[in-house]
């Protein structure tokens, strides 16, 4: 059975491109013709992280950015010098001349190389634009912050949680002199809050007419943070008591982003709605959908949008340069499926707690990191991204959240460090005359500082032109990150069945594919499974993915969970998606044996850069676990990072000596079922678990949080039921599931 | 027996009152043939500082349809305690508490003296007053400090356990909340939607406090404390609405070049109305409406906001040129019968130099009985003044103004009452006491008074409805009887009662009896407020001619003269002003329209229907006083034979307050001899009329205007215009219009010119003895 051992990765055959997790191809090598892709029966597209967050990247000013006159290809490293003073396009193969000053390399300051320019040495580069590049003044960054503060949402006590962050972040945000802030409050109606000039403290302005909502004031709604720093303070500080006495159990989402819609259009910017309930008067009010008798159910109902007033509101903003981002704080069912429209379709993002109570400190905590990670993080405004692709290969459909506004051009009114996008591609030519293929990804955004830049990442990728060549270059991680976003989009255009059997069809194809390659013939039974070391993966992760709380089934899933995961898959970058797919399990009761100074393969710290791993010389490293029970002793403790969560699962055996070094007890019984946070001991045990939480928290947008099982909690399942290479219900185990392919195979 | 001024002077210092006749024809038909109605000018709140404090309630006639209260007019006896009313005859046994009386030993309410009375009804309810400001923040700086200035000031003249709340408006409508802690808080409106009251309740989760909880209903707020949060006591939350007023910006939306401010003038009354009804129904309040400007969008819009589109003139009325005047009286005439009939009046403080809409707006202050004020400036004293002066108080400390009221009027049989005119809307109770026919507002005994101050006065009219078949029998007596319940500042129920007899006389034998009892000053005010009225629901013209005709009537019946020779034509004294007044009411501002704005029109019309008498009589025939070295100032004519070159003139118009200096005297001012110690006299004759002018300015509401003029002075029209222009018949003081004069069928006008009033004289004269009339 293969296994982790073999996922040794295949970057090695990858000819040249930019950072690996930027932008990734399902192949290594692309087929040359349709009917090659076909026979493969791989899914073909490319995984892109714009604007992740980079600590080396060339950022620079030029009075002409060097871009190929007949498809505006910007200058790259895979370009081709046809001699010092001319360079042929490498996506449509014009040949441009060469400005002068592109002779002169700034970084030596010397003429007459332009290969040393740091445009041809880095296939990441951003420029700073010049004045053609803008349509308007670039737009300050614009903060609005919608909270629900309906009889929900005062039960739940996030507003404090919030209010309190945001003060401890307020001078974070990123932005320069212009930049503004404001605030909406809406419960039956919508509450807007003046900060004028000339007023002693911020002055509430409640509209109650929420069928025909108005801005109540033509100014001061928005204000400048520095200016009026002081009053947003005390806004803040006065909010959630004002906000705690007993409300009204209705919530008027749809009145409030109509108001703030208004409120923002004139500029753009960002819009972040705290979101506890289903709203249920006025605009866009909706009907609970949710039965929750059919929570296991093999078809899943009401994954479509009830209603497209959110969808309709996201190209408003959209088209106003104005992102929204959804917090969805529920205790209970808020159909998501419909309010994910606003953030879809506006280039915002849906972030979901379920359950949330802030009198539960660790989901306190985790809306804490989560939100100051979301507060400082770089923001890009009023963007777009352009992705151009060499002749012969076009873009099909896009996945992520934004809005097409031409076959190649995405609208996004915010990017995020924190957001990815896919695209699935066809072949419309042969290109069997061609070396390799490119792609270039453009974003063209205004930082928060008001500057106007665009970022610029290029991939080559070597054509191949027989079956087995591609197959072998084959990534089966970008694979799964595709196929997922697919299977999102077969959920709500056909049905979930539908979707879980073209996964599972997925593995039975490629596996197909491969025996085609190997020419094997058809019908043969082979004892053995067989599959290259690039695809070996695939059925393990497609069974993974199809235990994912978004395709799941058989098993109680909450509605608004599930489609959360859809959000998630469309959205998160690939690395972040595997982790969630497929987590990473780890013995942590031995971790002494793992520490650094043990030469052991690591595959997945690429782009960390070298002084970062000088910081973490002491954490250990232990090595990835299979998902199974087998792999589980009881004499151990395990780590399972599923990137939101790292769950400690303690065994009943594990040794006292651990036990107290680690959680300052004397013996299994003394733990608690569940425990949220791991105390900080000296010892060296403790010491050496809490580097290795340090260093996993470390590649992620924000830390995640500790949960602590007993083997003998009632809770346990919370952690047995991800692993997912066990039988678990009714679904596969990862041995069944391979014998069900393998009786596929032809 | 005293002489019929010094009758009808005791009667008016005792009771408020004044009849347009004091002795009563026994029969309709010689009633009708008095031509001037009988009809009384009351002051419901006349100041009594001699009234004893009476603590108990009134003892009513038990007949059902009667209800009357005893008063000194009832026969007593003493022996059985039965009383007998003096309005049905019913005999009445005292209450219990009563049986101690005796003739040696009767309750206040029997003596004589005592015919006017009031009582305080201890057990009902004390309700403070309510203060609700309505604050038009169209304004510029300048004006909106000003008016903060007043507003700050007014909440320490307010009685300090009064509710205040605050609605401020511009292009939209803010009703703050005053409760608020920290973070204050305003509910906003759009100022082109109405709110209904219903949906003001349930939109703001307010009501009465024994109101059941709209609970259940999805979108309801959960309930509060009924209108706590939008109307405090004043001593809680006076720091609070300190702070809201001085955070009072002006109106932020931007305006456009050619533009007026949006004003949502019609939406914020309908708000600040709809607050009160739902909150505090049948309670003492009183809308304070501050504007700056006509409201130019939404119900109540009187003008758009295209600064070339000017606001309706009398011209575009006349032609029916104004579009929106009907829709907008329609809104506003919804919401003062809101008001009133909830016991809610509206102050329209209006300060502008154009017009604001006080045509349209009237009815909210002529209903309510609230207060008119025009100005031309927040800023300046005439504003201040006049605002602070609301809060007046009487000598006993007590607010002059009372809240709430309402006004019952209960006659013997032998009368009926038609109607009344005044600051108030019928409350549509009908009653044995209630003729058929109608004058003013009328089918109603019974009038709501929502506030009113002892100033205010009301006509009230009556028929005899005694047939001459059946004459009063002689030495027969006919009573009136007046309630006013009302709430007095203090939150006191008190109920002021009235009772007035006068004698029945028989016309068709003893006319000159009749004749004797004629108050011409009473009745030239009753003419003014009746020809007014007429004039508020029809056109000019036939207006005046219906004066005139009277005039010419009233001439020919009390006149003694021979047929067809005018120069035989006298009339008694107690008739010979009476032609005089009718002339300066006929080409007075209250029906000569065209020189002035419908604004100002209405603002006039406005206080001529609430003042008293005098006050009323100053402004159908102002008052002239004269100045000079010869002696003390005297009263002159109001001719143009008064302005004489070393004479100061001071005017009293009601409205205007004017200096005048005669030629030489303005000559001698201009030279500053008044600063030369050997000119002494000149400087005291000149401070003289000045500090007259100031005992004026001083005591009256609202604030004249004061003007300081003199000869060739372009502020001299003002004088001219109203003077007699006796030395001249042309137009060199035209005035107004056309100024006709009917003939005696009523036909078509003799003269167009204005003329003097000898010429008028003349031409009465005529007409009178005419033996074609
Ligand atoms: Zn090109
Ligand atoms: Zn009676």
């Amino acid at each position: 059975m293969p296994g982790l051992h073999y996922a040794s990765s295949t970057q090695n055959q990858r000819w040249h491109t930019t950072g690996i997790s930027i932008f990734r191809c399902t192949v290594n090598r692309i087929p040359d013709t349709n009917s090659l892709l076909q026979k493969c029966r791989l899914p073909l597209g490319i995984l892109i992280h714009p604007f992740k967050d980079l600590n080396n990247l060339p950022v620079i000013q030029c009075s002409t950015i060097v871009r190929c006159r007949a498809c505006r290809t910007y200058i790259n490293p895979f370009v081709y010098f046809v001699d010092a003073k001319r360079w042929k396009c490498n996506l449509c193969y014009r040949v441009n001349d060469l400005p002068e000053e592109f002779q002169y390399d700034p970084v030596s300051k010397s003429y007459g190389e332009p290969t040393r320019r740091p445009e041809i040495k880095s296939a990441t580069i951003e420029f700073i634009a010049p004045g053609e590049y803008m349509l308007r003044p670039p737009q300050p960054a614009v903060y609005l912050f919608l909270f629900d503060v309906s009889q929900i949402a005062r039960d739940s006590g996030y507003l404090q949680v919030v209010c309190d962050t945001l003060k401890e972040k307020l001078d974070e945000l990123p932005g320069d002199a212009r930049t503004q802030v404001g605030f909406i409050c809406y419960d039956a109606h919508v509450h807007y809050y003046l900060m004028a000039d000339g007023l002693a403290r911020p002055k509430e302005l409640t509209v109650i007419d929420i069928d025909d909502v108005f801005l109540p004031s033509p100014e001061s709604l928005l204000v400048n943070l520095g200016e009026c720093r002081d009053m947003i303070l005390e806004l803040l500080t006065a909010l959630p008591r004002r906000h705690s006495a007993p409300g009204v159990p209705v919530s008027a989402l749809g009145a409030a982003l109509q108001a703030a819609y208004k409120l923002m259009a004139p500029t753009g910017g960002r819009i972040t709605v705290f979101q506890t309930c289903l709203p249920n008067i006025g605009p866009g009010a909706l009907q609970s959908r949710e039965d929750p008798n059919s929570r296991s159910s093999k078809e899943v109902a009401h994954l479509n949008p009830a209603s497209d007033f959110y969808k309709r509101l996201a190209l408003d903003c959209s088209g106003a340069q104005v992102a929204v981002d959804l917090f969805l704080l529920s205790s209970q069912y808020c159909d998501l499926a419909t309010l994910s429209g606003m953030s879809k379709f506006s280039a915002g993002t849906v972030y979901h707690i379920p359950l949330f109570r802030a009198a539960r400190s660790w989901q306190a905590e985790q809306l804490t990191r989560m939100l100051t990670r979301y507060l400082t993080r770089k923001i890009g405004f009023e963007a777009v991204m352009r992705v151009r692709c060499t002749k012969g290969i076009a873009i099909h459909t896009f996945h992520g959240n934004f809005f097409v506004r031409s076959t190649d051009l995405l609208s996004l009114p915010n990017v995020s460090p924190d957001a990815g996008f896919g695209m699935q591609l066809t072949i419309e030519e042969s290109m069997s005359d061609l070396q390799h293929v490119c792609f270039q990804a453009a974003l063209l955004y205004t930082s928060s500082k008001g500057e106007r830049r665009i970022r610029v990442h290029t991939l080559a990728l070597p054509i191949a032109t027989n079956l087995t060549d591609v197959l072998h270059s084959a990534d089966q991680q970008c694979i799964i990150g595709l196929l997922s976003k697919m299977a999102v989009d077969r959920c709500a255009s056909a049905s979930m069945s539908e979707a879980r059997e073209a996964l599972m069809n997925v593995a039975v194809d490629a596996l197909s594919a491969h025996r085609l390659a190997r020419n094997l013939p058809a019908g043969a039974v082979s004892s053995a499974l067989h599959a290259p070391a690039s695809l070996r993966l695939l059925p393990l992760y497609l069974l993974a993915l199809l235990k994912r709380k978004a395709f799941r089934t058989g098993t109680s899933t909450r509605l608004d969970e599930r489609v959360a995961d859809m959000c998630d898959m469309k959205t998160l970058p690939l690395g972040q998606l595997l982790r969630a797919v497929y987590p990473d399990l780890y013995a942590v009761h031995d971790l002494h044996l793992h520490m650094r100074h043990d030469t052991h393969d690591h595959n997945d710290q690429q782009d960390h850069d070298a002084e970062h791993d000088e910081e973490e010389d002491d954490a250990p490293d232990p090595p990835r676990l299979q998902l199974t029970a087998e792999r589980i002793n009881s004499n151990g403790a395990y780590l399972l990072d599923d990137g939101s969560t790292l769950m400690i699962y303690v065994c009943s055996n594990v040794s006292p000596a651990f036990l107290s070094e680690v959680f300052g007890v004397g013996a299994h019984a003394q733990l608690p079922d569940e425990a949220r946070s791991l105390p900080r001991l000296d010892t060296p045990t403790s010491r050496m678990l809490h580097a290795f939480i340090d260093k996993l928290n470390d590649d992620r947008p924000y830390p995640s949080g500790v949960h602590i099982l007993r083997d003998t909690s009632p809770s346990r399942q919370l952690f047995t039921e991800r692993l997912v290479d066990d039988r678990v219900e009714s679904a596969f185990s990862y041995y069944e599931f391979l014998q069900h392919v393998k009786n596929q195979v032809k | 027996m005293a002489t019929y001024e010094e009758f009808i002077q005791q009667n008016e210092d005792r009771d408020g009152i004044r009849f347009t006749w004091n002795v009563w024809p026994s029969s309709r038909i010689e009633t009708t043939r008095l031509v001037v109605p009988l009809a009384c000018l009351y002051q419901p709140l006349k100041e009594r500082p001699d009234l004893p404090p009476i603590q108990y309630e009134p003892v009513l006639c038990t007949r059902n349809t009667c209800r009357a209260i005893l008063n000194p007019m009832c026969q007593v006896d003493y022996r059985a305690k039965l009383w007998v009313c003096n309005f049905c005859f019913q005999r009445n046994p005292f209450p219990p508490q009563y049986a101690a009386i005796s003739e040696q030993h009767q309750p206040a309410e029997l003596i004589p003296n005592f015919s006017t009375i009031e009582y305080t009804i201890t057990r009902a309810q004390s309700m403070p007053p309510i203060f609700l400001l309505v604050v038009d923040t169209c304004l510029d700086e300048e004006e909106l400090g000003a008016l903060q200035d007043s507003l700050q000031t007014s909440l320490s003249l307010m009685p300090q356990n009064a509710l205040v709340g605050l609605i401020t408006f511009g292009r939209m409508v803010q009703i703050h909340e005053l409760g608020t802690e920290g973070i204050s808080k305003c509910y906003v409106f759009k100022g082109t939607k109405d709110l209904t009251a219903k949906q003001i309740q349930e939109q703001l989760a307010i009501g009465r406090v024994n109101a059941p909880n709209p609970q259940g209903r999805p979108g309801a707020p959960a309930p509060m404390p009924p209108a706590h949060r939008f109307l405090q006591p004043v001593k809680q939350c006076d720091m609070a609405l300190t702070d809201l007023l001085g955070e009072l910006g002006r109106d932020p939306w931007p305006l456009g070049v050619g533009k007026r401010p949006l004003r949502s003038s019609g939406v914020a009354l309908s708000l600040a109305v709809g607050l009160l009804e739902v909150t505090y129904p049948n309670t003492g309040a009183r809308i304070m409406l501050f504007l700056g400007g006509p409201c130019s969008q939404g119900p109540g819009q009187v003008v758009n906001d295209e600064l070339k589109q000017p606001i309706r003139s009398h011209h575009d009325i006349h032609k029916d040129n104004a579009k929106y005047m009907k829709k907008a009286i329609k809104h506003y005439e919804a919401l003062s019968l809101r008001a009133a009939t909830n016991g809610h009046s509206i102050d329209i403080y209006s300060c502008a130099l154009d017009q604001t809409g006080l045509m349209e707006m009237k009815q909210c202050c002529n209903s309510t009985g609230g207060h008119m004020v025009m100005g031309d400036s927040f800023n300046s004293s005439l504003f201040k003044q006049t605002f602070q002066r609301v809060f007046a108080k009487d000598q006993k400390g007590e607010y002059k103004m009372a809240f709430n009221g309402s006004l019952e009027v209960k006659c013997s049989r032998e009368l009926k009452i038609t109607g009344a005119i005044g600051s108030c809307v019928s409350l549509n109770v009908k009653g044995p006491c209630v003729s058929d026919q109608e004058v003013g507002m009328g089918n109603t005994c019974q009038w709501k008074m929502c506030t009113f101050t002892p100033s205010t006065t009301m006509a009230i009219f009556f028929e005899v409805v005694s047939q001459q078949a059946a004459p009063v029998p002689a030495g027969g007596r006919g009573c009136v009887q007046i309630i006013t319940q009302y709430q007095h500042s203090s939150g006191q129920r008190r109920v002021r009662v009235t009772t007035v007899a006068r004698n029945w006389g028989d016309a068709a034998v003893n006319l000159h009896h009749i004749a004797a009892g004629f108050d011409q000053e009473a009745a030239a005010v009753v003419m003014a407020r009746l020809v007014v009225y007429r004039a508020e629901l029809e056109d000019g013209p036939d207006v005046l001619r219906w004066l005139d005709r009277m005039l010419i009537r009233l001439c020919q019946k009390f006149g003694e003269y021979g047929k067809d020779d005018p120069n035989s034509f006298r009339l008694s004294e107690n008739f010979s002003l009476y032609p005089q007044f009718m002339y300066h009411l006929r080409r007075s501002q209250f029906l000569q329209v065209f020189n002035n704005s419908p604004d100002e029109t209405t603002f006039y019309r406005h206080m001529l229907m609430r003042e008293d008498l005098t006050q009323s009589l100053i402004m159908i025939q102002p008052i002239l006083y004269s100045y000079s070295f010869g002696g003390p100032p005297e009263p002159v004519l109001l001719d143009t034979s008064s302005i004489q070159p070393d004479r100061i003139l001071l005017m009293d118009t009601f409205f205007q307050i004017l200096i005048y200096h005669g030629e030489t005297i303005a000559q001698w001012r201009a030279l500053r001899y008044q600063d030369m110690p050997e000119y002494e006299s000149f400087a005291q004759l000149l401070r003289a009329p000045v500090d007259d002018a100031q005992e004026i300015l001083q005591s009256r509401f609202p604030v004249p205007r004061y003007i300081d003029t003199e000869h060739g002075g372009s502020q001299a029209r003002f004088l001219l215009s109203k003077v007699n222009p006796s030395q001249t018949h042309n137009n060199m003081y035209a005035y107004g219009g056309a100024m006709p004069i009917p003939s005696a069928d009523g036909g078509a006008p003799v003269l167009t010119d204005d003329v003097s009033l000898q010429v008028f004289m003349e031409h009465l004269k005529k007409l009178a003895v005419s033996s074609t009339a």
